[in-house]
């Protein structure tokens, strides 16, 4: 009985009696979201243009972040490293395409997902070997100030971090919905060899998309890097991307972001209102038990097309 | 009027009966107020233009698409839709315009997978395979032989059906319809891509099932040829609506047929 | 010339199915028995059966576990570290509490609890397609470890928070436990491993076989011969589930001897994904020679460059072992995406036709 009540009752009073507190759980829980968005977007990119789950997007959300520190650790400046990692990030998606990609033209997608984990463990071997395997700090130079707004306790960071991360997708969606470019990169998702008989430059393309995802890389490596340090467990936000990408679908950009808020604020309630009943650390769990729910009652995501089967 | 048709026509029972079945798919009707019956033994064709909703009819009786409005009685059992688990255990086998074989699988396990149904045997013998799996396994595997003779497909045996020409991949979708004893077979468009030679050959193990079998045959089909020939009986849809229900000889001298989709007189 | 299979005629259905129908496969299968029953624990150092191979045969019972799941009947697993680490706290929770069963029942038992955990996750199937139903196994690999983590009864309530294997025998010899010889953990681990695999063989050339295959290749066809798609797919779930529970049970009581959740973290799910995409998806024998490619290759990377006299410190030769998977996995995947498995049959095929070249 008083479990009953401590499960469906005690967090929703506590939640109403101190609705600023609330607030400012919602409020950090939809930033946390935002960083979420961000690495999801790398996959969405890319599984929206070639058809492939990169599983390696962790590992390049590490990587990314790595090269950029290790650089200014030679004492380059901020915005020069900057423009040489986005240039690395490009020759590291022109690599990809010539050795695995083009290798593996209209082979199924589990084909390509099992590469892209091999890339994974390549990426990761090769970011650590090069600039060392230490936790790292980072810093290009965007405020870190707490301060506060009506009673709630926010971070200048965490702000720049959703500012930049709309304009992000803003940028996006125009690009795949009012371009040439866009329209092709769509062609290619839905058929390697069609979009290639009628003419699409499939290589230069999957080039294209795998330096904007790298790009995309970068900025989630530095926000997430900046915040709690670039380390080797960057790559399991990786692993959080999924329910996000469940909950926003694999294709949709917005969906993205709207399934990375839900489970940045949904991960944060649980935790700060139910985890101490359990001892803690539901974090873990949670997104994955949420997307599982939602699967279940839409076998397609929230946004994901419905899949009809013909035969 | 062959022989054959005078006899069906005149004292065989019913085996399936569609009624006023309708479906859509949206806004998209694909079938509108269809009704027809097939009768036991016989070989039913159903043809029109593309689109018509031949496929989705298949679809409806085996219980892959589940109609708005109408029924189905089939062996006497009115429902308004089937499922393919039950379609299947009472005996409705088909095969598939865009050839539905397990790829992953050899011929052999491709036409022993359509004996699923009448296997039994449980997980812990069959982990152990000597014994009452084993014998139940090469029982099946004989019967399952007699197929691969009777369509001749024995030199293909173990080569995986992905790495097959179209046309046998047709074969052994065949085998593996047959390979369940139905007694209703459907089979959409089964001499897709064949030559005449091929075709042929189609014909003649159509044919073969219904005769020594009795197996009630209902077949999609777009050459004319293979149609008057094999079938007793066509129905003709155009747009979701049946236009024609008949005799190949009066089907294909009907105005209406002619008009939407046979062009010229067929002789 | 050697590998000739003429003058082998089958003359019933019964020896065209055996599992090794040729001579020479059963003369060379019946030379592994024996080196792997009379010789290997004579010859072998402790260090190398308790290093190496028992963890490899263990490993190779779990893959096989994947395997079923995912090679055959093509529902994608992330959660092969939850269910051997229910296994594992079965098997010691278990023999904590009736510390007189036999520890072979102990075993099955675990076993069906890992089934049953299973079945319960992969029940999602139903609705849940493809690659999203590897989340339900991510959220079980995830809420089962929290879960064991937590929960004080799981690990006894001991301080540590680990679970140790008690000493415990099996018709009467010592299994686990600090008393027990690496050579019995190694029969022990060893006759588990062939006589799994032997049934898993047989399964997979049966119905059921032929039943995962076909959901595997294209369910909707499978749901219209008479396939159960739903019956299908939770069979499969607790029979892998149940072959990585027994693996779960052995890692602890045969070889590390105690452990705590971290021994089965995420990290371990993928260790044996990657088993059985090098080793070959819907193939035994390929789950047993990815295992040994995974287990082997870190001991090859560390011994071999003191041997040629390189010395490579351990965190570089850990990152070298990172970038030499990775690179091997997507160059498999380009040359021969069927993994070892079919490169050991094309070798068989070359064998054929040696010395001639075609």
């Amino acid at each position: 009985m008083e479990m009953l009540y401590a499960i469906f009752a005690a967090p929703f009073i506590d939640m109403f009696s101190d609705p600023v507190f609330f607030a400012e759980v919602v409020i950090n829980g939809l930033l946390t979201g935002i960083m979420y968005s961000l690495v999801a977007l790398g996959f969405v990119l890319i599984f929206k243009a070639s058809g492939v789950f990169n599983f390696a997007q962790g590992a390049m959300v590490l990587f990314a972040p790595l090269t950029l520190v290790g650089l200014m650790e030679q004492g380059v400046p901020v915005i020069l490293a900057l423009i040489i990692t986005a240039a690395v990030m490009v020759l590291l998606a022109f690599l990809i395409e010539k050795f695995m990609l083009r290798h593996l033209i209209n082979q199924e997608g589990i084909v390509l997902f099992m590469a892209t984990i091999g890339l994974n463990f390549l990426l990761e071997g090769v970011g650590q070997i090069a600039w060392g395997s230490n936790v790292k700090k980072l810093d290009v130079g965007i405020p870190d100030e707490s301060f506060e707004w009506g009673g709630i306790l926010l971070n200048t960071f965490d702000i720049a971090a959703a500012v930049i991360a709309a304009i992000l997708v803003a940028v996006l969606a125009v690009f795949f919905n009012k371009t040439r470019i866009g329209r092709a990169l769509r062609a290619v998702a839905d058929d390697h060899q069609a979009a290639l008989s009628v003419g699409i430059p499939l290589r230069t393309i999957w080039i294209i998309v795998w330096s904007v995802s790298g790009i995309v890389a970068l900025v989630a490596g530095i926000m997430w890097g900046t915040k709690s340090g670039v380390q080797f467990s960057l790559t399991l936000i990786a692993l959080k991307a999924l329910p996000v990408l469940i909950l926003g679908g694999f294709t949709s950009i917005p969906g993205a972001i709207v399934g990375g808020l839900i489970i940045g604020m949904g991960e944060k309630i649980a935790e700060i209102y139910w985890g101490p009943l359990f001892g803690g650390a539901i974090e873990n769990w949670f997104a994955y038990m949420l997307a599982l729910v939602v699967l279940l009652f839409r076998p397609q995501g929230l946004f994901g097309e419905r899949i009809i089967e013909r035969v | 009027m062959s022989a054959k048709a005078k006899k069906i026509n005149g004292r065989a029972e019913t085996i399936l009966s569609i009624e006023d079945i309708s479906l859509s798919f949206g806004g998209v009707q694909a079938i509108r107020n269809v009704s027809f019956n097939i009768k036991k033994r016989e070989i039913l064709a159903i043809i029109g233009p593309n689109g018509a909703g031949k496929t989705s009819m298949l679809n409806v009786i085996n219980g892959f698409y589940h109609p708005q409005k109408g029924t189905i009685t089939y062996k006497g059992e009115k429902c308004h839709d089937m499922r393919p688990h039950l379609a299947a255990t009472q005996g409705i086998a088909r095969t598939f315009q865009n050839v539905a074989l397990f790829k992953g699988m050899s011929t052999l396990d491709n036409i022993m997978s359509g004996r699923a149904l009448k296997m039994k045997q449980n997980v812990f013998w069959q982990m152990i395979y000597y014994g009452p799996a084993q014998k139940e396994e090469l029982e099946h595997r004989e019967f399952v032989e007699r197929i691969i003779d009777f369509l001749e497909i024995q030199h293909i045996r173990r080569i995986p059906v992905g790495k097959l020409a179209y046309g046998l991949q047709k074969r052994v979708e065949l085998g593996r319809a047959l390979a369940a004893e139905p007694d209703l077979l459907l089979l959409d468009e089964p001499m897709a891509g064949m030559n005449s030679e091929e075709k042929e050959d189609m014909s003649r193990f159509v044919l073969d099932v219904n005769e020594e079998l009795g197996t009630t045959i209902a077949l999609i089909e777009h050459d004319m040829g293979v149609v008057m020939d094999l079938s007793d009986r066509i129905i003709v849809l155009n747009y979701g609506q049946k236009i024609a229900d008949g005799t190949p000889d009066q089907v294909r001298n009907n105005a209406e047929v002619i008009d939407a989709y046979l062009g010229v007189k067929y002789d | 010339m050697l590998y000739r299979e003429t003058g082998q005629f089958k003359t019933s259905y019964a020896s065209d199915q055996a599992i090794f129908p040729l001579v020479q496969d059963r003369w060379f299968i019946a030379l592994v028995f024996v080196i792997a029953f009379a010789m290997v624990p004579f010859i072998a150092n402790e260090y190398w059966l308790q290093a190496i191979i028992i963890p490899f045969l263990i490993f190779s019972l779990a893959a096989i576990g994947l395997n079923l799941l995912t090679g055959y009947a093509g529902l994608l697993s992330l959660g092969t570290g939850a269910f051997m680490a229910v296994g594992a706290y079965a098997t010691y929770k278990i023999t904590t509490a009736f510390p007189d069963i036999n520890l072979l029942v102990v075993f099955i038992m675990a076993g069906l609890s890992a089934a049953a955990v299973g079945t319960l996750f992969g029940l999602p199937s139903l609705r849940i397609k493809g690659f999203y139903l590897a989340v339900a196994t991510l959220a079980a690999q995830f809420f089962i470890l929290w879960l064991f983590n937590k929960v004080g009864w799981f690990y006894n309530n001991n301080p540590s928070g680990s679970i140790t294997a008690p000493p415990r025998t099996m018709f009467g010899i010592m299994i686990s436990g600090p008393e027990a010889t690496p050579m019995v953990r190694y029969y022990v681990s060893l006759i588990f491993l062939v006589v799994m695999g032997l049934a898993a063989k047989n399964l997979m050339r049966g119905r059921i076989g032929r039943s995962w295959m076909a959901i595997r290749d294209m369910d909707i066809a499978a749901e219209i011969i008479g396939i159960e798609p739903l019956k299908t797919k939770l069979l499969a779930f607790a029979i892998s589930s149940f072959y990585c529970g027994v693996a779960g049970a052995l890692f602890i009581f045969a070889w590390l001897g105690s452990a705590e959740t971290e021994a089965f973290d995420i990290f371990v799910s993928f260790q044996v994904l990657f088993m059985i995409i090098i080793g070959g998806l819907g193939s035994i024998l390929g789950s047993i020679l990815g295992a040994a490619f995974i287990t082997l290759t870190p001991i090859f990377l560390t011994n071999f460059p003191p041997m040629i006299g390189l010395p490579i410190a351990t965190d570089l030769s850990k990152h070298l072992e990172e970038i030499i998977f990775g690179a091997l996995i997507v160059f498999f995947l380009i040359v021969e995406p069927l993994g070892l498995a079919r490169l050991w049959q094309i070798i068989k095929e070359k064998l054929r036709l040696w010395p001639y070249p075609y």
